[in-house]
């Protein structure tokens, strides 16, 4: 089959190009990017920066794997698949984390160096 | 639906030219002989491949099994050294576990989940080859220290001697420089490799090529516990790819993942092997579960009982199993939030598990028991697997666990759902299935007799485990002193493994022999219910004359009763395949196998990276870095030559009297 | 029905000859990518726990950090995302060059992302004296960052291996010269993040131009003959080719991949980078 530019094809095809579109979400992913990047230096109380920051990392994923991976378009059968992953991995991740965190795991060289810290003052 | 017969636009080779092939190796078609094993895609055959090399390693893991029951036969023994010790009970359950249970199950996979979804093959066959033969490679990588036993200039150190779940830091280069530790890390992760591709391939099959009318819910049980477990594999692998990672660069690399020194920290090990480590049990045990609930119907006589809650308990098993991992770590020290949220979790998914029992018996219950040998195992899963479940529950109450953890207890546990539940469903299904891949049959009295030798050496060597564990015995022990109590115990427990070895030969001595000698049968010996018994034994190379539609749960069941509408259905789906150019087979392929040789060398030689390469006592070399670069060069240039060739294919044609023809060079 | 000889119309949204729908490749590349997540996550997991009680003696990711570069290098990597879903978009319509020009545009954003990756690297090993094996921190950071480029390298070599199929002629054809083609893109792209990008990035920090021009003549000289190759590859590619709208699910296989590889920077950027300024 020869390489057509466009061809005749063009009238099976009843979607409009989505050229434009993903431009257009392309612009916003790099103006939420520049966002977070000023967002670490501005004097804003911790917990607030935090929960923005990944709030607007969940907004850049979320972009991604619905109109670029084309999820949003898709058998909804794909997106169960990838998110039975993700959820999975945040669930261990989130288990992992609090395992660590928890005052039974703390090592002791940094316990050691957070009662000297104390003591001194 | 004659459409969904037809192949798919999508391999895009709809030419009235032949499109040009860049092939280095044209595409075998022998189908006999050493090549036709080697470059097949047949799932049928890639199922005998992976149920010969596990029957192999099943005997090796045994082997290894007496020598350590022979060890511990009497107090303070000197029958092998310590260190050998180690070896053996490290490559007991590595081989065990990673060379016997899970490709047998691999083999079930491959036999049967293509015929039982109504399809001729498995949706990528080629990676279905490649899965088996980096399969092997992970087997020989586990391996290979063995010989260093046996020829002095190999420095392996022996076979692996860390404990199959190799805890660090005794996986450092401090506490085990020996290669054998590399050898253990990456065979493990060659392995995780196989299964992950091969479940890929199965989630696909099970999911987008199941016959017209199979919904989900009237696959057969087996095939929906191959799906589960599937995902389980494709899920846990990951974790514990990262781990052995972790620690082949600490190991190789300077980093200090679990290197105290360097701030590392030991237990991240633990957690990241046991969040792999605990749905492998359920990998192992769920299709077991799977097997079971097709034998107990075939043998009771009556369809399964509760068919939706047994697939949704199932689905649940596999869930649950995700998040109870740290139960293997209940006397780390990880606190009371932690252990106790564990112990709720563990206690948890006994519940789907009961659920499942209790289906079964209900299946049982009101039936017309017929106690042939895959029966008796079956029902000798449902106790074993029961007490070993049992055991586990004891041990899901951290207090109680804080007694048991590293002790014979533990040992007892394991062995009672890992022996009594997935062996013995294991040997149920070689007997059940053994007819319809060979096409003979078992004698039923030898059966039994390996039947019963098995369950009284199985119950012998491991129930007294119990006791010696509650009385203070320790795992991984080589020796014992004679005042400790435990004399008597592992008597009877090492007379009852020389039983149990005498049970298992005899049960392969048996199918050995029907092989070449049994009674010939035909389709369906068994009266059973699923679509593999539809077609004859051995089944052809193409499985189905037609692609079945399916109008029930037990398919098969349903055709034997409505025969008629079942032979009018056949001919029109005959005749629309045969518009469509004729039966589609998938070609075979040398480049899985020289993808799996790249990766021997590339493995092989990588293990043993900043060691110098020595010929006949000379340095031939500084390191294995370049032989392991090769070893990577032919390993992408097959995958590159693998992907240019093309799904290529042929088609076959079946006249009235059944007598297939090949045509090949015709494009589709 | 999905036939495209007559109508030269491929639903690219729907298979019918699977029980889903879904074509077997896209299901079988969504499962992979769950199985990635499980991956990431893990090696994710064990850089964070690290960072919970960091031990005497451990780097200071604050101090270590160049958090211009790093953003700059998530932005590019977000525009190479674009750039693919372009290409597949581009080959659902069955337009070969256009196609082309997105994939080359795509791996040519990976590379400067690789690019900054290999100089951060070097800066942080032999400016902020922060190796692999002297810190925990060093020893997370550069895994999990490492195995993350790993995947970067692999998408461009799969989408140099897409765009070499492009040429595949109709009719005749060369192994061969399909395999030198691939050589070409492969040496160009690893000219390209191993010392040009690099490079350009060591003058933007002050080094001159001619002092690197020196320093890396030989590779960059080998690098120019590799582009020279390619154009010659392009121009010289038969007319009719053995490609188009039927092959975009292979394009959008790989698309899948690099974005995915994408999010995944998405999340390492965050977790990795930013939090450590709060």
């Amino acid at each position: 089959m020869s390489a057509p530019a466009i061809t005749s094809a063009d009238a099976g095809h009843h979607e409009p190009s989505k050229f434009h579109f993903y431009i257009q979400i392309a612009m916003i992913l790099a103006v939420i990017t520049g966002v977070e990047v000023v967002l670490v230096y501005l004097p804003i109380v911790k917990w607030f920066v935090v929960t923005a920051l990944i709030t607007l990392s969940t907004v850049k994923f979320m972009f991604v794997i619905f109109f670029f991976m084309h999820l949003r378009w898709d058998k909804v059968f794909c997106t169960i698949l990838f998110f039975i992953g993700l959820i999975l991995a945040g669930f261990t991740m989130f288990a992992l984390l609090h395992l660590f965190g928890a005052e039974a795991s703390k090592p002791l060289t940094a316990a050691a160096l957070d009662f000297a810290r104390l003591a001194v003052g | 639906m004659a459409e969904a017969i037809a192949k798919s636009a999508f391999t895009g080779k709809e030419h009235a030219h032949p499109a040009p092939s860049f092939a280095l190796f044209n595409r075998p078609t022998t189908k006999t002989g050493l090549v036709g094993w080697l470059t097949t895609v047949d799932h049928k055959k890639i199922g005998m491949l992976y149920g010969g090399f596990a029957i192999f390693f099943f005997l090796v893991g045994g082997l290894e099994a007496l020598m350590i029951r022979t060890q511990l036969i009497v107090p303070n023994n000197h029958f092998i050294s310590a260190r050998l010790y180690n070896e053996l009970f490290t490559m007991h359950g590595t081989t065990m576990i990673f060379l016997a249970v899970m490709p047998l199950n691999a083999a079930f996979f491959n036999l049967l989940i293509p015929i039982q979804v109504g399809a001729r093959d498995v949706a990528f066959p080629r990676l279905n080859s490649f899965s088996l033969w980096v399969w092997v490679v992970g087997a020989i990588l586990l391996n290979v220290g063995w010989l260093s036993h046996f020829v002095p200039s190999w420095k392996f150190g022996g076979a692996p001697a860390m404990g199959w779940f190799g805890y660090a830091p005794l996986t450092s280069k401090t506490f085990t420089p020996e290669l054998a530790t590399d050898f253990w890390v990456l065979g493990l992760q060659v392995l995780g490799v196989s299964s992950i591709v091969a479940s890929l391939n199965f989630i696909v099959t099970i999911i987008n090529m199941r016959a017209p009318g199979l919904t989900m819910m009237r696959l057969p049980v087996f095939t929906w516990m191959a799906l589960v477990t599937s995902f389980l594999l494709i899920l846990a692998l990951p974790a514990i790819a990262i781990a052995l990672i972790e620690v082949m660069f600490d190991r190789n690399f300077g980093t200090n993942f679990f290197e105290v020194s360097g701030g590392g920290q030991p237990i991240l090990w633990q957690h990241l092997f046991w969040v792999f480590g605990h749905p492998e049990v359920y990998i192992l045990i769920l299709p077991p579960m799977g097997y079971v609930s097709e034998i107990l119907p075939t043998f009771a006589r009556k369809p399964l009982f509760g068919y939706p809650i047994v697939v949704f308990s199932g689905v649940a098993i596999g869930f649950i199993g995700f998040g109870v991992w740290s139960h293997h770590m209940f006397t780390t020290g990880m606190g009371n939030v932690a252990t106790a949220a564990f112990s709720l979790a563990t206690m948890a998914i006994a519940v789907p598990t009961g659920v499942k029992v209790f289906n079964w018996i209900g299946t049982l219950w009101g039936g017309r028991i017929v106690t042939r040998v895959p029966m008796m195992f079956a029902l000798g899963f449902i106790w074993m697997f029961m007490m070993g479940g049992l055991s586990g529950i004891m041990h899901s109450a951290a207090p109680a666990d804080a007694q048991q953890q590293d002790s014979y207890f533990v040992i007892a546990h394991f062995h009672y759902v890992l022996i009594g539940g997935a062996t013995f469903a294991l040997l149920a299904a070689i007997h059940f299935w053994f007819p319809k891949f060979f096409g003979r049959m078992v004698p039923e009295f030898w059966g039994k007799v390996s039947f019963w030798i098995i369950f009284v050496g199985f119950n012998c060597t491991f129930f007294p485990m119990h006791f010696l564990g509650l009385n203070g015995m320790p795992r991984r022990t080589w020796t014992y002193d004679s005042n400790m109590g435990w004399n008597e115990g592992n008597l009877f427990a090492s007379c009852g493994a020389y039983l149990l070895g005498i049970g298992i030969f005899t049960y392969f001595a048996v199918l050995v022999w029907s092989y070449f000698k049994g009674v010939k049968c035909g389709n369906d010996p068994w009266d059973a219910r699923t679509l593999e018994w539809s077609i004859p034994s051995p089944p052809p190379e193409h499985n189905f004359a037609a692609i079945p539609t399916v109008h029930a749960r037990d398919a098969w069941w349903y055709e034997k009763t409505h025969k008629d509408e079942i032979a009018k259905e056949k001919a029109e789906h005959i005749k629309a395949e045969e518009s469509h150019g004729g039966i589609h087979m998938p070609d075979q392929s040398w480049y899985p196998l020289f993808a799996a040789m790249g990766l021997l060398i590339a493995t092989f030689n990588f293990a043993q990276l900043r060691h110098p390469v020595m010929m006949l006592g000379n340095q031939v070399l500084g390191s294995h870095l370049p032989l392991a670069l090769t070893g990577g060069v032919i390993f992408l240039s097959a995958c590159y030559l693998w992907a240019l060739e093309g799904p290529g294919g042929y088609h076959i044609h079946i006249d009235a009297e059944g007598k297939v023809t090949e045509a090949r060079g015709d494009h589709h | 029905m999905s036939s495209h000889a007559a109508t030269g119309h491929i639903d690219h949204h729907h298979d019918s000859t699977t029980s889903t729908g879904i074509p077997n490749k896209k299901l079988l590349w969504w499962a992979f990518l769950a199985s990635d997540c499980m991956f990431f996550g893990a090696l994710i997991s064990s850089h964070l726990v690290y960072r919970m009680n960091p031990p005497p003696g451990n780097a200071v990711p604050t101090q270590v950090f160049n958090i211009e570069l790093t953003s700059f290098s998530t932005f590019i990597l977000l525009m190479s995302s674009l750039l693919m879903a372009l290409a597949v978009n581009a080959i659902q319509k069955g337009n070969v060059k256009s196609t082309r020009t997105m994939l080359l545009g795509t791996m040519f954003f990976g590379c400067i992302f690789l690019g900054g990756q290999v100089f951060e690297f070097t800066h942080f090993v032999q400016d902020k004296h922060m190796t692999l094996s002297n810190s925990i921190f060093g020893s997370t950071f550069f895994t999990l960052t490492g195995t993350h480029g790993t995947h970067v390298a692999i998408g461009v070599l799969l989408l140099g291996m897409m765009y070499v199929r492009t040429f595949k002629p109709a009719h005749g054809g060369s192994l061969l010269m399909n395999f030198l083609h691939l050589l070409a893109i492969a040496v160009a792209a690893g000219v390209a993040f191993i010392v040009f990008v690099p490079g350009l990035l060591e003058i933007t920090e002050g080094a001159s131009l001619g002092a690197m021009l020196s320093h890396d003549a030989k590779p960059l000289a080998v690098g120019v003959a590799a582009l020279i190759a390619l154009v010659w590859f392009a121009r010289t590619g038969s007319a009719d080719v053995e490609f188009g709208e039927k092959n975009a699910i292979d394009v959008e296989a790989i698309g899948l991949y690099w974005h995915f590889v994408d999010i995944v920077w998405i999340i390492i950027f965050t977790a990795v980078y930013l939090l450590e300024y709060l």
